[in-house]
């Protein structure tokens, strides 16, 4: 049976989710028939070695790429059914994507890039965007550095920024491909431990890491290998294993 | 109201990348530059030309009588339809500088066409402007020079020359003035200048004080065969009622001028090379948004990641380029109305006429704005849609060259089997072929451009080559007679004449050709030949040239044959020689040959008719070796021995002269066209900069590796100049082949402007100098962006994205 079998009460539903690329003379097989749910609050880790398939699963949730086969559906949205523009805007309002080289705009300060999400989406009022860019910049403990650009910070300070603009347009799902791949090991806990309070503000997160640490943190580990999910962890809550 | 983010990206974006935006304004501002020194040019030298031409009131018709007085005109003035009519007197004079009247000279002596009139600041008719001086109208003993003489020499109020009449009488003048006359030959054009006397002048000339010459304007606007009608009617109800004899009857086509020719050449020319800039520009943008459109790629991922719509992200874009658009017009107009002035300035100089008005026509102004913003968002409409319609996938995953493809398609297969190759050169062939898409943007530009250039160059080249083969004459110095001379007499005295050859003389008479309505053709020259003379050797196009016992037969030039339609070889036409009817069979036709309107006949046949048997109003001559120098030293001692021997000389021509008045015409042609290659040839180095530019960043990443792993700084630039060099020399090869046919088809539209043959010759060393020329500017366009590349440290440029 597959360990991450759908549910009907899930948030995120993956049925038999293929992916083929035509890389030209073999065509490579990233996904081999995936199922998956995520129920509302979890805390899913996807984890894997290079090339198993685990940022191209996170890219199916996101609608970053596009199922060759199966469906997969986020809320009551058929994701892999939705045009480019669709998918563009629907994104912006229901996931929030924290990527591994923090990918902020080079030429737009800080708060700019956490308004950027706002200015597309157009969720919130065009008066009330600055303010709410830097409440979230204050979660994230950025706010001192608002009006700075991002190549004046650190590798961990852009992503805290970048899990800030993730949540502009408050987003129920957060999306994060190794969002500590590129930062060192100190850094790396205090920018988890962000994703970790977030999950206790009731968001959804999907974590794709290699790291074995990170991944005996998150409450499910996924284990993908070679486009398969083959073996699911799940790990006593948070508030559990602290004692609290 | 603050600006939302997505418009500071685009500000930020602007400003914070200086030299593409740079190299982005100046792709359109080349545009934009063209298009207003050409179009600029062309609307202000036709409007300028229309009006001054217009103003000057030409002559509806023009009557060349025996002799006539006042009388006369005013009856020609009262004849129904007749607005207002002048009389002259026009005949040509030998002039020199200075009041040198009892030496003979042999030298130094220039044509001058003279005009004599009563009150000539009261002419209503080809009216002039004094432009400098302030003896006007010229007293008697004063002269008033056409303003194009300081194009060829160099005189003022005060000078004084010494004419000479045909007749042989020297008078001594003083120059009072230089007025513009836009009816008068441009001195450069005709080894001429025009002067302006009074009446009472031609007295010390031993002149008749008479008019020689008859102009009039219609009361109303008529078409050419209406004035002819018109004409008719005046010659034989007025002048010939009058027992005037009528020796030419002159009725230009409406609104012509007789430098329209080289003026529609010289337009078409402009209108064909405005809408070739305007397509290279619009390459040129194409391929410089579809390298920005790469270079922001990740950006465009991220954006639609965060829930950016495809559409938000185009326009974005499209205002980034609007601006570039509203830069560049700031840059190029400015630019191109100064470039347009002067260029408007230099034509007018060189057609010599008046520029009353530099203003550029509206229509120019909107047409700039029109390139710099229209051109730039169409051209750019595709390359943005394409930038963000990809998918978010692609778009996070194309960085560098990692995110281009290598090694499928066949170019790629067929780069593969060479072998033996430096790693570094194999390197470079392969980068070249990397991005396909956009080296077929940059080639399609460079190819255009590459065409154009060595177009403009074969044109040049078959200009030239038509000065050289127009004539159909061989011969080194020519004599013209003003009053027709005894053949026998002038070949005998320049036979004897050291450094003579072979000697040739013919009689030259003024015709024309009675059409079969009944109206008459624009003058005729017909030229008495021997049909053996070797002097001259006719480039047959129809039908035969005339041979020993022809009679009454003529041939003609192409420049007949294209104006009167009804003359073809084996029809009988009459011509009017002398006031008489005289019919010749058609029996050939040679090419146009820069004469005008020419016809050859026997010249036994034409001194029977013409009632001056042995004539010659025109003498030639062969020296040994036909050098210029030698030409011109024969030319000299045939004149002064024809004085010597009371035979006046009314004017001197070696071949050379000839050939240079002749190239002189064309040369303003030559001219424009290498202002415009020089422009076309920018467009191309803007073009390959711009990409050498955006491939060096690009492949930034790959650079640092290569640093990494022992490339020294000259190995990393030998890389990228190669692929420069590569690309070029690709875009000079196809360029060449393009440019064959590309240069004939320009050739064929001028010649069909200009009413004249034109001679086709492919420019060979126009090829390497462009090959030459695209290396050198290749080198450049890439080492510099190689340069700054290589100078980012090993560690940035690998961390580069």
């Amino acid at each position: 049976m597959n360990p991450a079998a759908t549910t009907s009460d899930a948030l995120i539903d993956l049925r038999g989710v293929v992916k083929v690329y035509d890389t030209g003379e073999v065509p490579f097989t990233a996904l081999k028939g995936v199922d998956l749910s995520v129920r509302s609050g979890e805390f899913v880790g996807l984890v894997g070695k290079s090339g198993s398939g685990k940022t191209t699963l996170i890219n199916m949730i996101t609608g970053i790429d596009r199922p060759t086969e199966g469906q997969v559906n986020v809320g009551d949205t058929p994701v892999h059914a939705l045009s480019e523009n669709e998918l563009a805007k629907w994104r912006g309002r229901n996931i929030g994507v924290v990527f591994q080289f923090f990918q902020l705009l080079p030429t737009l300060t800080v708060i700019e890039n956490v308004m950027l999400p706002m200015d597309f989406c157009s969720m919130y009022a065009a008066a009330e965007r600055p303010e709410r860019a830097m409440h979230l910049l204050e979660q994230v403990e950025m706010a001192d550095q608002a009006f700075k650009l991002p190549s004046a910070l650190s590798g961990g300070q852009q992503q805290r920024v970048a899990i800030a603009r993730a949540l502009a347009n408050d987003p129920p799902i957060l999306a994060a491909d190794e969002p500590t791949g590129n930062l060192d090991s100190k850094t790396a806990d205090s920018v988890f431990h962000l994703f970790e309070e977030l999950v206790d503000a009731h968001k959804t997160i999907v974590m794709v890491t290699h790291d074995s640490d990170i991944a005996a943190r998150v409450r499910r580990a996924l284990v993908v290998s070679d486009g398969e999910i083959i073996e699911e962890t799940v790990h006593r809550p948070r508030t559990e294993r602290r004692g609290v | 109201m603050t600006v939302s983010p997505r418009w500071r990206k685009v500000a930020r974006d602007l400003g914070g990348h200086k030299f593409r935006t740079l190299l982005v304004v100046l792709s359109i501002a080349v545009g934009i530059f063209a298009i207003t020194v050409v179009m600029g040019g062309r609307g202000i030298l036709l409007r300028e030309f229309e009006t001054v031409y217009g103003s000057s009131v030409p002559a509806t018709i023009s009557f060349d009588v025996d002799s006539a007085d006042e009388s006369v005109v005013r009856e020609v003035e009262r004849y129904e339809g007749v607005r207002r009519a002048e009389g002259l007197r026009s005949f040509s004079v030998r002039y020199t500088r200075g009041d040198q009247p009892s030496e003979v000279l042999s030298t130094g002596w220039d044509t001058l066409f003279v005009r004599a009139m009563p009150d000539i600041s009261t002419s209503g008719i080809e009216k002039m402007t004094l432009e400098e001086g302030s003896s006007w109208p010229p007293a008697t003993g004063e002269i008033v020079l056409e303003r194009s003489v300081n194009m060829v020499a160099d005189y003022h109020p005060g000078d004084i020359v010494t004419v000479e009449s045909p007749g042989g009488t020297r008078g001594v003048l003083r120059v009072t003035g230089l007025v513009h006359d836009i009816n008068a030959f441009p001195a450069q054009f005709v080894a001429g200048t025009t002067g302006y006397v009074s009446m009472e002048t031609l007295r010390s000339l031993d002149e008749p004080v008479s008019f020689n010459s008859i102009r009039l304007v219609a009361e109303e606007e008529l078409t050419q065969a209406g004035a002819s009608r018109l004409a008719m009617n005046i010659r034989d109800d007025v002048l010939v009622a009058r027992g005037l004899r009528v020796l030419q009857t002159y009725v230009p086509e409406p609104g012509s001028h007789f430098l329209g020719d080289i003026f529609k050449g010289v337009s078409l020319l402009l209108l064909a090379l405005g809408v070739l800039s305007l397509f290279l520009s619009g390459f040129l943008v194409i391929t410089t948004v579809q390298a920005i459109m790469a270079q922001q790629v990740s950006q465009v991922g991220i954006m639609k990641a965060i829930g950016g719509r495809a559409d938000q992200v185009t326009w974005m874009y499209l205002v980034m380029v609007a601006v570039y658009g509203l830069l560049a017009i700031i840059v190029g107009m400015p630019a191109g109305a100064a470039a347009g002035r002067w260029f408007t300035e230099f034509a007018a100089d060189l057609l010599n006429f008046r520029v009353t008005s530099l203003a550029p026509p509206p229509y120019v102004v909107f047409l700039g704005v029109l390139v710099g913003v229209g051109v730039p968002l169409l051209a750019a409409v595709v390359p943005v849609r394409l930038g963000t319609r990809i998918s978010v996938v692609r778009a996070l995953n194309a960085t560098g060259m990692s995110g281009t493809t290598f090694g499928h398609g066949l170019i790629d297969r067929a780069l593969g089997l060479l072998h033996g190759l430096p790693r570094p050169v194999a390197l470079s062939i392969r980068n070249t072929f990397l991005r396909k898409g956009r080296l077929a943007l940059t080639l399609t530009t460079l190819v255009l451009a590459s065409a154009v250039v060595m177009s403009v160059m074969s044109v040049r080249t078959s200009i030239l080559a038509t000065v050289d083969e127009v004539d159909m004459w061989r011969f080194d110095a020519q004599f013209y007679f003003a009053v027709p001379q005894s053949r026998e007499a002038v070949e005998r005295i320049a036979s004897g004449v050291d450094g003579v050859t072979a000697v040739s003389s013919m009689p030259e008479y003024r015709s024309v050709y009675e059409r079969s309505d009944g109206t008459e053709s624009e003058s005729i020259d017909i030229i008495g030949v021997r049909p053996d003379s070797d002097f001259v050797v006719p480039r047959i196009t129809e039908g035969r040239w005339l041979v020993p016992g022809d009679r009454a037969a003529i041939v003609l030039n192409e420049d007949v044959t294209q104006s009167e339609p009804e003359l073809v070889v084996g029809t009988t036409a009459s011509f009017n020689i002398l006031g008489e009817e005289r019919e010749f069979e058609v029996v050939g036709v040679v090419s146009a040959g820069l004469m005008g309107p020419v016809a050859f006949a026997p010249v036994e046949h034409l001194d029977s008719v013409t009632g001056f048997p042995g004539a010659a109003t025109r003498l030639q001559v062969r020296t040994p070796t036909g050098d210029s120098d030698e030409q011109a030293r024969v030319a000299r001692s045939v004149e002064q021995r024809l004085e010597q021997r009371s035979v006046p000389v009314a004017f001197t021509q070696t071949s050379s002269e000839q050939r240079d008045q002749v190239a002189s015409q064309l040369g303003i042609l030559v001219t424009f066209l290498a202002i415009m290659g020089v422009i076309l040839a920018i467009v191309g180095v803007i073009g390959l900069t711009g990409t050498m530019t955006i491939n060096v960043l690009e492949s930034t990443r790959e650079i640092g590796v290569m640093r990494a792993i022992g490339a020294s700084h000259g190995s990393v630039y030998q890389i990228f100049v190669a692929e420069g060099v590569l690309i070029a020399l690709i875009a000079w090869a196809v360029g060449a082949v393009v440019s064959y046919p590309m240069s004939w088809m320009l050739l064929d539209l001028l010649s069909n402007a200009m009413g004249l043959p034109l001679t086709f010759a492919f420019s060979w060393p126009g090829v390497g100098l462009w090959l030459a020329s695209v290396t050198v500017i290749a080198v450049l366009a890439s080492l510099l962006p190689a340069y700054r590349a290589a100078q980012v440290s090993v560690r940035d440029a690998i961390a580069y994205e």
